[in-house]
């Protein structure tokens, strides 16, 4: 048994976890020479806790920002629409009212951004020299399925320490259009319609109400530009500017940024009433 | 979030030469999401006093209720109205806290209050007039708000002269 054990040991090269063996090493008192290469200790530092994994579930709830925001992305037959809000929360606070949410990737691939701002940003950035390092090795572009592939692993090996990323992958490769939503518990998912963020539900209900597939572009982004604004007029963590961004066979172009109080009373124009009313002591 | 930032809300109030104002916010929330537009946090109790309530909503209103009962059994009594600072006794004894001997010319309550104190700091002018108080005090109320995810959704503001009661809606960004 315990040669077997040395022999996986030359032939691997890894440092091989033991705690499994713990029982046999007690029982073989004075073969210790044979042992002095496995160690019996856990091969990780971890803190000195009595409850280990609600620990580790109190350090996450504590940086784990609340994803208050809202984006969306569907596909219809012209190819993919892709909308967000930009406003920047902190618990009550308004920190910023002019984020950008769409990340470019590069000219037909677009990433949104939910959750964590930096996590968002530097991870996208990454994705996109990924994306291009393939581009140069392989002739060819990437697909937005490998894309959203390599964003997922990624997100993956740093799951439960903290990274909070809610993103779409929307882009246009050779098997037409594509959208991915990827999260930071490591989550893919293929779709047609997605909505991430504290706003997602009444963008979701405004969305599923208008959508069909054979919309004209005009149509798609009033849509769009349309669930974002019901979703920022809801949602106190979102609001600013109601960015539309469509991605064609061609790459994307940024359709419409408006503000969404000069939108609301567009959809809602303010009638003419009495204009005070004065109330006057006898 | 703390069971004053539940509901949300935005107040302040200024006084100004032989007039004060009062205006607040009109959105009433469930933490993040919105419920209503059109919220009322700024009572008349008679025709020169007005009282805003901060807060919990449902506290807020049930303050507003036994207050208006105690203000009409002391006109019963009294035949007359209520002077402000007895007024503002009634209200500090309702809520067993230390009586605040000082008149202040600016006073903020609600989740923007910290917005709302720099606003009033910066654009506070003492002794002005009903019209460029009332200019003063949306101002600074909308831009308070615009720094809020959880006050706004447009505003309300009562000018209060010895000869009327103005009250006027602002309209604010709905986001």
């Amino acid at each position: 048994m315990f040669g077997g054990a040395t022999l996986l040991l030359y032939v691997t090269g890894m440092k091989f976890d033991t705690s499994g063996l713990e029982s046999h090493g007690l029982l073989i008192g004075t073969n210790n020479e044979l042992l002095s290469g496995l160690s019996t200790a856990p091969s990780f530092d971890i803190p000195s806790t009595t409850d280990f994994d609600g620990f580790q579930k109190e350090a996450i709830q504590m940086v784990k920002p609340a994803k208050g925001t809202t984006t969306l992305a569907f596909i219809f037959k012209e190819g993919v629409m892709v909308a967000a809000d930009s406003r920047a929360s902190m618990g009550g606070y308004i920190s910023s009212q002019s984020v950008k949410k769409i990340i470019e990737i590069n000219p037909y691939m677009l990433g949104t951004m939910a959750g964590g701002a930096a996590d968002c940003q530097f991870w996208h950035r990454n994705l996109g020299i990924k994306c291009r390092l393939h581009e140069l090795a392989n002739k060819r572009r990437i697909s937005v399925t490998g894309a959203s592939k390599l964003l997922a692993n990624i997100l993956y090996n740093y799951r439960g320490m903290g990274l909070s990323v809610g993103t779409m992958i929307a882009g246009w490769d050779e098997t037409g259009p594509g959208l991915y939503y990827v999260d930071s518990e490591g989550g893919r998912l293929k779709g047609m319609r997605f909505s991430v963020g504290s706003g997602s539900p009444y963008a979701y209900g405004v969305l599923d109400n208008g959508y069909r597939y054979d919309m004209s572009v005009e149509e798609a982004a009033e849509l769009a530009r349309r669930s974002i604004y019901h979703a920022t007029f809801r949602d106190g963590a979102s609001g600013g500017v109601a960015s539309v961004y469509y991605v064609g066979p061609n790459g994307w172009k940024k359709l419409s940024g408006d503000d969404v109080a000069e939108l609301h009373y567009n959809y809602y124009p303010v009638e003419q009433t009495v204009v005070e009313q004065v109330m006057a002591e006898t | 979030m703390s069971i004053f930032e539940y509901n949300g809300s935005a107040l302040v109030a200024m006084v100004g030469k032989n007039c004060f104002a009062i205006a607040s916010d009109r959105r009433l929330g469930v933490q993040l999401q919105t419920i209503a537009t059109d919220f009322q946090r700024i009572y008349k109790i008679h025709e020169k006093l007005f009282i805003g309530l901060s807060g919990l909503a449902t506290d807020a209103q049930t303050l507003y209720q036994r207050l208006v009962f105690r203000h009409k059994l002391y006109q019963l009594r009294e035949e007359r109205y209520m002077k402000p600072e007895t007024f503002a006794s009634l209200v500090s004894a309702i809520l067993y806290e230390k009586k605040r001997a000082c008149k202040r010319f600016c006073v903020v309550a609600g989740t923007a209050s910290e917005s709302l104190y720099g606003a009033c700091e910066a654009m506070f002018k003492p002794d002005m007039e009903a019209e460029e108080l009332f200019e003063t005090i949306s101002q600074a109320l909308l831009s308070s708000v615009d720094r809020d995810c959880l006050s706004g959704w447009g505003g309300h503001v009562y000018v209060v002269t010895p000869t009327e009661v103005t009250e006027r809606i602002l309209k604010g960004r709905m986001d």
